[in-house]
């Protein structure tokens, strides 16, 4: 057993005030999702003096989040897979590979990881717009600015994956008979699992949370979760129950997953930046 | 062994298998980000005298004028606040925490993953989150001065000059708790050995932690670090969101002006908007390149 020292408290003193300063904004806008209006106007702070959940009802209800819900779900499970399935590719060539260039082309993937996306709104924008790809304003303008951007990321990591691989594993399928495409589909792809979900977890978690193309590709009618909240803070701004209710709704399915797959989400998306 | 795989390798190899396997990325990249950046960069010479009309040349007045503008100057100066806050600020609690952690803990795991809450929450319900606490008259922020101070008011967001601090803190929020994981990672590659030989020699903790922890960590500190840099650099979502809407340049951010020249108000001017662009992309290559090249006779 560890002896409880002064040191021993002081350290715990502290974690719990950060731990105060990173849960209070979270518990503040619960307590208030759960108190009337008035309530909230007159004392923002303690516990509600009434508990309701008409708040939360009444945005549910109105059903503009169920949409938001699906389209970002469809729009970041295509663009993840898009993303990965071209990725894995490039990567095993960039692992297994001999090839004149190759250096300089793997370079210049790795540029994209200092592209600021918003050096490309307004040509996308062009690209996307009317008079060229005419996507604009649907989910489909946004696969390609996605998928696209998540590939420098992806495809470093894959390649390190690719790189663990044992020489004699690949060397004992080439003898076999194995086709470049078949030791990428039985021997890579397999054994790069784990890489595979860190690069699936973080992607999807940075396109889930990805504004600004978001808001500037899509159009009225067509959204994503954080367009949907944003647009609904506009409309309902004077009533933050109401919003802040809209915001519990959006984060209980986020905090529940993270409950569950807290090892795996926090590893992806460390992973996905240390590189 | 070595040599024979080798020639079994190239034996087998074939041009068609790279481009098999290189083009579908390849083809991806160059539409959506490779192609943008290029047009980018030659839009900065075009001016549009509107947006519906065909843009004409003009050489470098789009710069020559971006150099005249006080409000390009101070969105880069408002980059540069957010650079050396989240070097200074952010990274050292981030330590410090990590390195709390680090010793034994009750709830270690706990603690790790609450902190780290806040970066699986979309930016967008952060911002109206954050927008609420800072509400002048009821926010939370303004309710718990209050309760020190009873008549007390503050535009927290809406006075210049201080709104972008207000929002560098939520930015601290979003991020410290990421760094703090992965310093948490860097500190567990440390092997047990050096404390226990650095402990049976005497050396205090202070020591302990300047000479053995830090140097140990740098590889880590590098990483985080450049991911700071190159955030804060195009740091968009808080700024744009939590502006409220209002054209408000005090807390200007480069991407936010690229954003508004662009989009924003009918403004239009793509011209001038891909120059600010170009020169955040000139910046950030500018800094990250070194920190980059660094790196490997590092490992």
């Amino acid at each position: 057993m560890k002896k409880v020292t002064t040191g021993f408290i002081g350290r715990h003193l502290l974690l719990i005030s950060f731990l105060l300063f990173t849960a209070y904004p979270l518990l503040w806008m619960t307590l208030t999702a759960l108190r009337s209006e008035g309530d909230a106007q007159q004392r923002p702070l303690g516990l509600p003096a009434q508990w309701t959940i008409d708040n939360l009802r009444e945005v549910f209800a109105s059903g503009n989040f169920l949409q938001a819900w699906q389209n970002s779900l469809l729009l970041c499970s295509v663009a993840v897979l898009l993303a990965i399935a071209t990725a894995a590719l490039a990567a095993f060539a960039f692992a297994q590979f001999r090839f004149r260039g190759s250096n300089v082309l793997f370079l210049l993937f790795l540029l994209g990881m200092m592209i600021p996306v918003h050096v490309t709104l307004i040509p996308l924008n062009q690209l996307l717009g009317a008079d060229a790809l005419n996507l604009k304003g649907g989910l489909g303008a946004l696969i390609g600015p996605y998928a696209g951007f998540a590939l420098p990321v992806s495809i470093l990591i894959l390649r390190r994956a690719f790189e663990a691989i044992p020489q004699e594993l690949l060397d004992a399928g080439a003898l076999d008979g194995c086709s470049q495409w078949q030791s990428f589909w039985h021997i890579g792809l397999p054994l790069a699992r784990p890489a595979l979900s860190t690069v699936l977890i973080f992607n999807f978690l940075t396109m889930w949370n990805e504004y600004a193309f978001a808001l500037t590709l899509l159009g009225p009618g067509c959204q994503t979760v954080p367009l949907a909240i944003t647009e609904f803070k506009g409309e309902h701004d004077l009533r933050i129950t109401s919003v802040c209710a809209a915001l519990l709704l959006v984060l209980i399915p986020l905090i529940l997953v993270y409950l569950f797959a807290q090892k795996q989400i926090i590893r992806g998306l460390t992973a996905g930046s240390i590189k | 062994m070595n040599i024979s795989s080798q020639s079994i390798r190239q034996g087998r190899f074939r041009f068609s298998d790279v481009c098999l396997f290189l083009a579908p990325a390849m083809l991806l990249y160059a539409v959506f980000v490779l192609t943008p950046v290029g047009k980018s960069i030659q839009n900065s010479f075009l001016y549009w005298s509107s947006p519906l009309l065909e843009p004409e040349f003009c050489g470098l007045r789009n710069f020559r004028e971006l150099f005249g503008d006080p409000v390009f100057w101070l969105a880069l100066r408002n980059n540069f606040f957010l650079l050396l806050g989240s070097l200074l600020v952010q990274l050292p609690i981030a330590l410090g925490i990590a390195l709390l952690l680090h010793y034994p803990t009750w709830g270690q795991t706990f603690f790790r993953a609450a902190f780290f809450t806040p970066m699986i929450i979309p930016t967008a319900a952060i911002a109206a989150l954050w927008q609420y606490l800072y509400e002048p008259q009821n926010g939370a922020c303004t309710a718990l001065i209050r309760l020190f101070r009873a008549d007390f008011t503050y535009a927290w967001l809406a006075t210049p000059g201080t709104s972008l601090l207000w929002i560098f803190v939520t930015i601290c929020w979003q991020y410290i708790g990421f760094h703090t994981v992965l310093f948490m990672a860097g500190l567990s590659t440390i092997p047990e050995e050096l404390y226990e030989a650095a402990r049976l020699d005497g050396a205090s903790e202070l020591q302990i932690c300047r000479r053995i922890i830090l140097p140990c960590l740098k590889p880590t500190l590098a990483v985080s670090a450049t991911l700071s840099v190159i955030g804060s650099l195009k740091y968009f979502d808080l700024v744009y969101l939590m502006g409220g809407g209002l054209p408000e340049t005090s807390r200007e951010v480069l991407a936010t002006y690229v954003y508004r020249l662009a989009f924003d108000e009918n403004q239009g001017r793509y011209g001038y908007g891909s120059a600010v662009a170009v020169l955040l992309f000139l910046l950030a290559l500018l800094i990250v390149i070194p920190l980059q090249l660094r790196k490997p006779d590092r490992n």
